[in-house]
């Protein structure tokens, strides 16, 4: 195995489906799970970018990553469920009174 | 006289009372509270002694008599000019700070008293000692600085003081339209002021005393040419519209009589003694301009002399204490620019020495009055106050007869000084003063006489008392000074005046090199021949004592007048008032100035204001809509896009991206 | 640059991206077969791209695709399904397709930290946020898609030329693509140590502030958490209603 060209590919894969989620799920849950999938691919090209330079700093910046997704997963949850509070849906399109 | 003692104490003459001020104004509504009089009297304390000190210095030098100490660069720019701050000594400096620290200090002293109620502090009581203690900050810069920048800033300073200390009542409608009219018109004057400096900068490239002054001198500009009558006669007469306006001279001296509706002791302190005698200053320092110019001499002259006699025939009817003082007030600075006009320099400023003392007097004592009738100052509703305030009414008869000329008193030699001053130039400037002099004693001693004497007479429900302490000290001190200032300015003289004075004292010496240019240009201007058909006769048969002596009768027979109508006979008056009613009328209505004022200007203003607001609203409106239009045309209908979705800002983004990464890789693609 | 190369990729890239269109769910008449086929073809695609273009010069093992394909169908599956249950558990499934790939990379720690924290942790908590908050039944919310044509196409269109270009610049891949082995760590470091190891000294050495910061993220998050789901929130419209409007947003008392 000397070619990375493979892990970067389902790296775009994944983040490009966790993208698509993101853009079109309306379920508050499942949009941000839909982050963690794109969290996800850009694992897989972090690890395989670092393996192309020799080092481990890929693997460490993986591992900050992690830090980022459980510290994003128990605060916007927590906001999730506040918002269902408000609302009683988990439907993205409530929140729009911003609208212009 | 020695530089770092100069510099050292004239920052401290400046700053001590501001920061007595800052204090007042800062601690004074938590901490002090009653007590904010303190900060601003201690700070007053230090200029008066700073004061000393510098009057010690001027006096002990021998031959320098004049010295510019910079305190520190103000503005510098890179082609070298730059403006310093920087305090300019003379004996003209320090007796003017002498005479402002000192009243300021009584004031301080005797308003600690008289702003309270009933032993409490009124309302207001620490910001009232804050506008003092910068008041006196701003005259002191005013009379120290050494350039025209500063002068125009303390000039400035002292307006702005003026106008908050005249409007201290503020929610009192009357005395809110009083400082806006102070300030509205001394704004007219500094106008022309402003312009007048500006003037001297063009043509000195300079606002340096010392520069500006050696350059007049030799009558030549910046440049090296030789600078034209017509020019200097334009400087000193933008120059004389400031001093018009500041010291309350025809025809803008009318918002010195409403100005009498701030406190009793700012009527002392900055409409009597101090700021309206700025005009008189500014014009002595800037003599070297005024004398190179016959034409503004004479301007001056008349000015002064219409002004003290039409302020004085207003005086005769009044029936409001202040309002009268402030009306003499208004001659008394007339009486000045006189003397001025005539080149007698050194009597304008011996009368502005020792008008401070009586004026400050009178009003104080008209204050103490009006505290004792609470609130009340009209001489219709009281009288017979003798018995009630003894103090008061000693003091305030020592005043009224300095200010009405009684022989051997401050007001006596100064003014006869100036009357004989304006003989010497033209004999009707002459006669306008000695008829000025009798009506003065005239209305000073109606004012005594009706609230005095008489029968014992005070407003319903007025518990009537002499004033406390804090009060009587400054009259008794300001009395003192009102009998005995005088003798600065004369000497022992066997076969003099009553066999004993010589009217040309220690206090003209000293003023001499002040004075100088006046002497100089002026000794020349009636060698050249402009001297009136008539003076050479007066001067002639009615030699100086003789004057004196006419004078003092003048006075005399004021007095005797006010006696006969107000005490002894006043039915008597009032056959005198039926007799001539157009006049009385006309005189107790000041001549219908106001009404005139605001028909031909006040009002002529409104309409063109309305006129404007009228343009403004419709057409520059109109195009500020129109402007606004498109851009809110294109947010209405680009508002659209907000869908104010989470998902729908980042789908734009998400586009925004594929659309630039496209872009920049199929770019270079081959 | 051949041609057959770039319309091999655009085209599983445009075909991947139909397929998931037709799959994203939608109130109409059901398109999943449809998307299943295109997603199958476009996984071919991807095969043959991954096998015939690269696997010649690389040796990727079928490890590698048997984990991928299921990585990238189980993520399909997650982003289109109606039940917010099932997408985490598809999410699951993703983590734990993805885990053999990182071991084939030498990355055991990452492996194991990644099941346990994302498998683990995580996930726990969307299921118990998910519990909170479903209704039963899907919702209508669940089983309408927001434009699912826009998000396809920028989703697919990004990283169709991020990979195109990926694709025409095999050469500086190649060269610089000499992977280096765990045995390389040691001539980093100079002392024969494993992955786990070796991570432990980089990340407590080059990069001990940033554990800190990351630490002390974690704590601030931990409190912000507590923080935000104790403050109560008056709920909106009617029948529902909440405290006095002057306490809204207030945070209740702490015990």
């Amino acid at each position: 195995m000397n070619d990375i060209a493979p892990y970067i590919f389902l790296g775009a894969l994944l983040f490009a489906i966790g993208l698509v989620g993101f853009l079109s799920r309306r379920n508050l849950i499942v949009i941000f799970l839909s982050t963690e999938l794109m969290f996800q691919g850009v694992v897989v090209n972090l690890v395989a970018m670092g393996r192309l330079h020799g080092h481990v700093d890929g693997q460490i910046f993986a591992l900050f990553l992690l830090v980022i997704a459980a510290v994003e997963a128990g605060l916007a949850l927590g906001l999730v469920v506040l918002l269902y509070r408000r609302k009683g849906t988990l439907d993205a399109e409530s929140w729009s009174s911003m609208w212009g | 006289m020695v530089e770092g003692t100069i510099s050292t104490w004239s920052m401290l003459i400046m700053l001590l009372p501001l920061l007595g001020a800052v204090l007042a104004g800062a601690l004074g509504p938590t901490v002090l509270k009653g007590r904010s009089h303190w900060p601003v009297l201690l700070g007053v304390g230090g200029a008066l002694v700073g004061a000393v000190v510098i009057f010690g210095q001027v006096r002990d030098a021998h031959d320098e008599h004049q010295m510019v100490v910079p305190l520190y660069d103000w503005i510098s720019t890179g082609a070298g000019t730059w403006f310093s701050v920087s305090v300019l000594v003379d004996p003209l400096t320090s007796i003017m700070l002498l005479v402002v620290t000192g009243v300021s200090l009584l004031v301080v002293i005797y308003a600690r008293g008289y702003m309270r109620d009933h032993n409490e502090p009124v309302r207001g009581y620490e910001r009232f000692f804050a506008y003092i203690g910068l008041f006196v900050f701003s005259m002191c810069a005013l009379v120290l600085g050494g350039n025209f920048l500063l002068l125009y800033l303390g000039w400035e300073a002292v307006g702005l003081c003026s106008y908050l200390l005249i409007g201290f009542y503020y929610d009192k409608p009357a005395a809110a339209a009083a400082a806006k009219k102070a300030f509205l018109v001394n704004r007219i004057g500094d106008f022309g002021f402003g312009l007048g400096i500006l003037l001297i900068y063009l043509t000195f490239n300079s606002l340096d005393y010392q520069t500006v002054f050696a350059m007049v001198e030799m009558g030549f500009d910046a440049a090296g040419d030789k600078v034209s009558t017509g020019r200097f006669t334009a400087i000193a007469l933008l120059l004389f519209c400031g001093a018009v306006g500041k010291s309350a001279q025809f025809p803008l001296y009318v918002w010195l009589p409403d100005a009498m509706e701030g406190p009793s002791p700012v009527s002392a302190l900055i409409h009597a003694a101090t700021m309206v005698t700025a005009g008189v200053y500014m014009v002595v320092r800037c003599g070297a301009i005024f004398a190179a110019s016959p034409t503004a001499m004479a301007v001056v002259a008349c000015v002064g002399a219409f002004t003290a006699f039409f302020a004085a025939t207003m005086a005769l009817v009044q029936t409001d204490m202040k309002r009268i003082l402030a009306y003499s007030t208004v001659s008394q600075l007339g009486y000045m620019f006189l003397g001025l006009g005539v080149f007698a320099a050194e009597a304008a400023v011996f009368h502005l020495y020792t008008h401070a003392f009586f004026k400050a007097l009178l009003f104080l004592g008209a204050g103490s009055v009006m505290h004792a009738m609470g609130g009340k100052i009209d001489f219709r509703e009281f009288g017979g106050l003798r018995r009630i305030m003894p103090w008061t009414y000693a003091t305030m008869l020592i005043g009224s007869l300095a200010l009405a000329g009684f022989p051997l008193l401050a007001g006596f030699w100064s003014k006869d000084e100036i009357i004989h001053a304006a003989f010497a130039q033209d004999w009707l400037l002459g006669t306008v003063g000695l008829v000025t002099a009798l009506m003065t004693s005239f209305y000073t001693f109606r004012m005594v006489f009706r609230a005095f004497h008489g029968v014992t007479r005070v407003p319903e429900g007025v518990h009537a008392h002499e004033s406390g302490g804090w009060m009587l000290v400054p009259l008794v001190v300001l009395a003192i000074g009102a009998i005995f200032a005088g003798y600065a300015g004369v000497t022992m003289h066997p076969g003099g005046f009553v066999g004993l004075f010589e009217p040309h004292g220690w206090f003209h010496h000293f003023l001499e090199p002040v004075v100088e240019p006046f002497k100089v240009n002026g000794v020349g201007h009636v060698a050249a021949g402009h001297v009136g058909e008539g003076s050479g006769w007066v001067v002639a048969h009615l030699s100086h004592y003789g004057l004196m002596y006419a004078s003092s009768a003048l006075a005399l027979i004021g007095i005797g007048i006010a006696y006969v109508l107000c005490v002894d006979s006043p039915m008597l008056a009032a056959v005198i008032r039926r007799a001539f009613p157009r006049t009385h009328e006309v005189l107790y209505n000041k001549y219908y100035v106001d009404e005139a004022c605001i028909r031909w200007i006040v009002e002529p203003l409104k309409r063109a204001g309305r006129f404007c607001v009228g343009v403004d609203n419709f057409v520059i409106d109109g195009i500020v809509w129109f402007v606004t239009a498109v851009p809110r045309g294109l947010g209405w209908g680009l508002r659209g896009l907000q869908q104010g979705a989470l998902q729908g800002y980042a789908a734009s983004m998400v586009v925004g991206l594929a659309l630039l990464l496209v872009i920049v890789l199929f770019g270079t693609w081959t | 640059m051949t041609d057959w190369l770039a319309i091999l990729i655009y085209g599983t890239f445009v075909v991947g991206g139909l397929g998931l269109y037709f799959l994203l769910p939608t109130t109409g008449r059901s398109t999943k077969m449809a998307g299943a086929l295109f997603g199958m073809a476009a996984l071919a695609g991807a095969m043959v791209l991954c096998g015939g273009r690269f696997l010649a010069a690389s040796g990727v093992n079928a490890v590698f695709f048997l984990f991928a394909s299921v990585a990238i169908v189980a993520a399909v599956l997650m982003v289109t399904s109606e039940k917010p249950v099932y997408s985490a558990l598809y999410f699951v499934l993703v983590v734990l397709a993805v885990t053999p790939l990182l071991l084939l990379q030498q990355a055991e720690f990452l492996a194991i930290a990644l099941v346990i924290v994302y498998a683990g942790a995580i996930l726990v908590t969307y299921v118990f946020v998910i519990m909170l908050s479903q209704q039963s039944g899907p919702s209508i919310y669940d089983r309408r898609s927001r434009s699912p044509l826009l998000a396809v196409f920028a989703g697919f269109v990004s990283m169709a030329v991020v990979a195109g270009q990926m694709a025409v610049l095999p050469q500086d891949w190649a060269i610089r693509g000499t992977l280096v082995s765990a045995n390389s760590a040691v001539a980093v470091t100079g002392v024969g140590v494993g992955n786990i190891e070796l991570v432990g000294r980089v990340m407590m050495g080059k990069y001990v502030v940033a554990l800190e910061i990351a630490g002390l993220l974690l704590l601030v998050a931990m409190i912000g958490a507590i923080a935000v789901s104790r403050k109560r929130v008056p709920a909106d419209g009617p029948g529902l209603e909440g405290l006095p409007l002057g306490q809204s947003g207030r945070e209740a008392p702490p015990f």
